[in-house]
Order: structure tokens, then sequence, then C-alpha cells
């Protein structure tokens, strides 16, 4: 290809074709932009796109995935994905008390859904307090289940014998600053039962960065949190080997109000502060970076740029975990997530909730375009409050049928490798990360442009940007600044909701929760708490130890999360919020 | 307004749920607008909260919720806040507030509930002529 003379011909449509219509239409730029092979410099395919499943994992982490490969058998035998199932965790879930989920658990397996426990934590628990704490008022198993002692933990998994047993069915715990403790729970059931943790599988959350700049439920400064991760992580390689060691979220920074670029270089800022914990615990990358995991990159109605963004985003990682830090297995060089793209729950809109639907296909697009399963996420109903309706679920998990079978948008891989605007985009979304990230490296890295509040300072003021431009109609988004007059019809949605958690058990888990706190706390062995905690806080001062045997040791003589969290307060302190 | 002192807003997040985007942006915006605007950062007790707009002397609370926690902790704010003789403190409430609970709220005493999609020339509207008409009827705090 003759690169002047396509550049001459350009210039000449400008100037015969693209300039009078701007002109005829009196507008001061053209409103669509249309790209030649000038948009980029890919004379070489294999080195930015390559194969999928190689190196550098732009075109897709492989082939297809394992779900495309069982759509047949899923279309002819009705396999839902909500209900887990086939050695999967089940849906995501939790609420009350320990005996409540249990019970509800217990009922959903009566009904078929088989799949492993994907456990939602209350508040309390995430942050670290126990049900009686005065923090936790109002807070006991509302959005998630209550988890105070191992003794709570226990009774969960009461729903996981015989042929669900935890050797069998994995468990995903979506906890960050006490996932030391819920690890250690898991390790002491399975002790209990005889079980080798080398047979545990499945995911802690475990991404402790992104709740500084996103999600909020931190309870020590970051580097200490980054000591117990470092802990986590060294133990779990060592006697639990199947477990993912972390499920890595861009998507949260994105709902939060980054940018895409912002996403990206805090995401890939946080995963190099990740890797680097490892490296610090005297592992080599390969040992440990194939078990971590990403928790869907993505969050916004653009169509092209969150397609460029998953391309984008795993080759810079595995440009990362190569070239920075020496690795040569593949697998620790992929962007390992269950889902790719997807819009943000945060793209959804409160009026006229039915449009949601539309805009979860959007995302569902972009995902079987970029590698992943086409997903239309979340339900329409999502901005409408907790809890999803039937009839939004079915409709979300049929849209993504829809999108598999009918419109067949997965039979490809990588449709778009080698169109000049999706490589040009693609690249440009790289470089742009790449110099956020650089900027958060000089800093110091992750750690320092948390400590320094950069992070969250950054993500704050793009989430105000973007509702400046919404208000100043620089961007308009359907039935809520633009197309609301009078004309306009309000679809009124019957959501039927089942009640997924019973209200009455709801309203009084609270006190029923404390009652079987202070059961705990009469009946066990007082000594040996003491004993345990004062173990712990030993050994939290001294930097080099790992805390993982210590706090089996204390969640093993039931010492409650609260207390094992209060001595680590203590000795850490507490991190505390950004002011604007 | 340049002679008028400027209208303090104590934006707060009360419980533990930390997803604090529309607490920030309702600062920034009514920062932009020319209130005055102090921010407390996620999980704050219902009490911190009272003492925060008694020592700042806020004319106006607004508290973001998006746990659904909304009904008991809007009560405690609001309890604590009359019980210490500041009961004519303007308070709204934002974040996700199903549509039954929101009757509940202006029941209770809550002066406007925002939800996803509100504008913040609206809220600094709404603030605007309610602090006035309150100042109108028994003067200035």
């Amino acid at each position: 290809m003759d690169r002047d003379l396509v550049a001459e011909t350009r210039r000449q449509w400008e100037e015969e074709v693209l300039e009078p219509r701007v002109r005829r239409f009196n507008l001061p730029e053209s409103p669509t932009r249309f790209y030649t092979p000038l948009d980029t410099d890919h004379g070489d395919f294999l080195e930015k796109v390559g194969f999928p499943g190689w190196f550098p994992f732009t075109a897709g982490n492989s082939p297809f995935d394992y779900w495309r490969a069982h759509a047949r058998t899923a279309a002819l035998f009705g396999y839902r994905p909500d209900w887990g199932g086939g050695g999967k965790v089940g849906k995501y879930g939790g609420f009350g008390t320990p005996a409540d989920y249990r019970d509800y658990l217990l009922r959903m397996q009566a009904m078929g859904r088989k799949g492993g426990p994907n456990m939602a934590f209350d508040l309390a628990t995430q942050c670290g307090y126990d049900s009686d704490s005065p923090h936790a008022e109002g807070e006991v198993g509302r959005v998630g289940v209550a988890v105070d002692s191992f003794r709570d933990f226990a009774v969960i998994y009461e729903a996981f014998t015989g042929e669900l047993d935890i050797d069998k069915v994995p468990s995903n715990f979506t906890i960050n600053a006490p996932a030391c403790v819920i690890i250690a729970m898991y390790t002491a059931l399975a002790a209990r039962r005889g079980i080798d943790p080398a047979k545990l599988t499945g995911t802690p959350q475990n991404d402790i960065l992104k709740e500084f700049i996103s999600r909020g439920t931190y309870i020590f400064p970051p580097r200490p949190s980054m000591r117990l991760f470092r802990d986590t992580l060294t133990f779990m390689r060592k006697h639990m080997p199947l477990m993912n060691v972390n499920s890595i979220g861009g998507y949260h920074i994105r709902e939060a109000g980054a940018t895409r670029e912002q996403d990206l270089a805090f995401s890939m800022a946080n995963g190099i502060a990740y890797i680097q914990a490892g490296i610090d615990g005297g592992l080599m990358v390969d040992d440990f970076a194939p078990m971590f995991t990403f928790n869907a990159f993505g969050g916004s109605m653009e169509i092209y740029h969150e397609i460029a963004f998953q391309r984008a985003a795993r080759r810079m990682w595995a440009h990362i975990v190569r070239d920075r830090f020496g690795a040569r297995d593949k697998r620790s060089m992929m962007i390992r997530q269950p889902i790719t793209a997807h819009i943000g729950c945060s793209s959804t809109t409160l009026k006229r909730p039915l449009n949601n639907l539309t805009r979860s296909v959007i995302g569902g697009i972009a995902a079987g375009m970029s590698g992943g399963l086409p997903g239309a996420y979340p339900p329409f109903d999502e901005p409408l409050g907790l809890g999803h309706s039937q009839e939004a679920v079915q409709l979300q998990i049929d849209a993504t049928r829809i999108l598999i079978y009918e419109a067949k948008v997965a039979d490809v891989c990588d449709p778009w490798a080698g169109s000049y605007f999706m490589e040009s985009l693609t690249d440009k979304i790289e470089e742009e990360a790449l110099a956020e990230l650089e900027k958060v490296e000089k800093m110091g890295g992750a750690i320092a442009a948390i400590e320094n509040g950069y992070m969250q300072r950054a993500v704050a003021k793009s989430a105000y940007e973007r509702q400046k431009r919404i208000e100043g109609l620089e961007e308009f988004v359907v039935g809520v600044n633009c197309f609301t007059g009078e004309n306009e019809i309000e679809i009124m949605v019957n959501r039927v909701v089942e009640a997924t958690y019973d209200p009455e058990l709801m309203e009084t888990a609270e006190e029923r929760q404390k009652a079987s706190l202070a059961a705990l706390r009469r009946e066990r062995d007082g000594r040996a708490v003491l004993s345990s905690l004062k173990a712990l806080e030993a050994k939290a001062k001294d930097e080099k130890e790992n805390l993982m045997p210590v706090i089996c040791e204390c969640v093993e003589n039931d010492c409650t999360l609260g207390e094992i969290c209060d001595v680590l307060r203590n000795v850490f302190g507490e991190a505390q919020p950004v002011k604007l | 307004m340049h002679a008028e002192p400027r209208i303090r807003v104590l934006i707060a997040k009360p419980g533990l749920d930390g997803h604090e985007r529309g607490a920030q942006v309702v600062s920034y915006g009514l920062r932009d607008q020319g209130f005055e605007v102090i921010y407390t950062g996620i999980r704050q007790r219902p009490e911190q909260i009272v003492d925060a707009a008694i020592q700042e002397d806020v004319d106006v609370v607004g508290l973001s919720i998006l746990s659904g926690a909304h009904v008991a902790l809007t009560a405690k704010v609001l309890e604590g806040l009359r019980s210490r003789g500041a009961g004519d403190i303007l308070v709204l409430v934002g974040g996700v507030i199903p549509d039954d609970d929101r009757q509940k709220l202006l029941d209770m005493g809550v002066a406007a509930v925002y939800t996803s999609g509100a504008k913040i020339e609206d809220i600094a509207g709404f603030i605007r002529s309610s602090v006035r008409a309150l100042e109108g009827g028994k003067g200035s705090r």
C-alpha cells in the first residue's frame, strides 16, 4: 500500500467531499470521523494484535471461551447461568444471620440451584465490626450475611455437604479488608471436615486497593493492608494452590466516576502493587500471577470504546507482567475475568427504567465482540433499589441468549481486529492509560497515590465533570436530560418482586445475630481467646511475620472477626476517608 | 448573594456504605453554586453527623444513602438534630430511595428526596428558596 497516495487522496476527499458537507450544514467541524490506514502504524499485526491465546492477547485469552464450547449443550438442556451447578459458584447473594442464609441456600438447592456459595457479606462484616458494635447498628444482615465468628461461617456451610462439600464446589467471598479472616475460616472449616486445604477452590475478592479508590470498605491504612494481602497470597499459594488469590476490580473504579483511562491506569497500578507484594513475599511472579483474577473491566455505554478498552487492557497487562516482572508463563499475563465489557450500573437510569434493557444489550454486544460472554447486564430494574425482580433477571438472561444464539455475536473472535478505527482507538486508550500510569508511578505507585489521595480525588473530579457535562447538555442521556417532553410515553413497569430474602427475617436479623454472638461470648474459652489475640498482636508488630497461621488459630478459638480486626487496628491504625 | 452570608451545607454519609460518588458530586456542585460545603467523608455515625452539623452551624444537612438503610439512619439524624435544638436545619436525602420510602422520609420531616438523575441546579434552587423562607419566617439562626 502506498501511504503517500492514501494521504494525497485523503486530502482531496476532505476538500471535495468532507468540507463542503460540513459547510452545507453550517457546522464548526465534522461530527464523524473516517479512518484510513494512515491512522494506524500496524505494520506488525503479530506484535500489536497477534493470535487469540498468544501474547499480547489483544485478540483474546483464547480462541473461544469455555461457555462457547458448551453453548449447544446449554441450549439443549436449558442451562440457567444464575443457578450455578456443574462445579461453578451460584448466584451472588447473602442476607440475614448465617442460619437464615443457610436455609435460603438449602431451599435453592431443593429447586435444583446447586452452585457453590458466592457470598455477599453485610457491611459490618466487610468493615471489620461485630454485629454488636455500635457501628453495625442497622446494617446487620442487610446487604449480605453477617459473619462474626467461625461458628457463623460453619453454619452457612451446613448447606454444603456430601456432593456439594467444599472439596467439590468453589466458594467466592466478596470481602476485602478482612479477607484474611474469612480465608482463615475456610481453612479451619477444611480442617474440621478432614479435607485437605489443597483441594479447596474459589475466589476471595481480596482487592483492598480499589476499596480506597472507590468502594470504601477499607479498615487499615494502605501499607498494612498490603501486608495482609501479601500474607494471604503466600499462605494460599502454599496451602491452597487451587484458590484464586484475588479479583481485581476495575469496574468499581469506573462506577465511582473514573474515566476509562483512569480506570485502566489505576487498575494496572493496583495489579502491579499486588504482583510486587507477591515478590516481596519471596515468590516468583509465575508462582502466583496465574491465580490473579479480574472482576469485569468496563462500564460505559460507548460501545466502540469499551471494545477497544478490553483489547488495550489485555495488551497492557501482558506487557507489564512479561516485560517488567519477567513472567514466562502465559497464564500470568492474561486478564482472567468472568465477563469482559459491559455497561456500568451507573449507566442505568431511574427514569423510564425499561430502557435499561436496551442499554444492557449494548454492553452485551461489546462483551461478545471483545472476547467475553455477551452478557446483558445489569437487569433493567437495577436502579430501583436492592434486589432484582424475577422478570428483569429473565429478560437479562434471555437478552444474552438472543445475542449468542440468534445474533451469533460470539461466532467470531476479535471481529474488530485490523479495523483502522479499532486499532487506532485501542492504541490511543493504551497510550493515555500508560501516561496516567506513569504519573502514578512517579508518585511511587498505587499505594503512594492512594496515601496522598491522588487517585480518590481524581476519580471524584471525573465524576463531577461528567455530571456537569450532563447538566450542561454536552452529553445526552435519553429520558433524563433530553426527550423528556409531554409527547413521550412513560412506560410503566409491572415488577412483581418475589422477595428474594424474607423481609421478616431481615427485620429481626440484627437482634437474633446479636443474641447468638452474646451466646458465643459466654460459651467460648475466654483464656484461649485472649492468648490467641495476644499472639496476633505480637506477630502483627513484626512486619516480616505472616499473620495467617495466627489468624487461623484465632478463628479456631472463636475469636470474633471484630476482635481480630480490633487488635490489628490497634497495631496498624485506621485508614481515614479522603477530604475533597 | 454577595452581601448575604453564604448558605452552609453539610454533606454526610451515614452508615458503613462507601459508595460516595453521589455525595462527592453534589458537594462539588453545590460548592460551584456558591454554597459553603463541608463533606464528612464516608462511614459517619448519625451522632457524628449531628455533632458536625451543630459545630459547623450549617443551614442544611444532605444525607447520601445507598445501602437500603435510609429510613433508620435518617430517623436517627432527625431525632438527634431535634433533641439538640437544631430541628430547624433543613435535611435532604439523596441516594437509592424506592418510591414507597420517599413519602415515608418526607413524612418524617425530610425536606426533599433526590434520586438518580436529579440536577444539582435543582437541588441548589430548592435549598436557596427553602433557607430563605425559613429565615423570613423566624430570623437567622
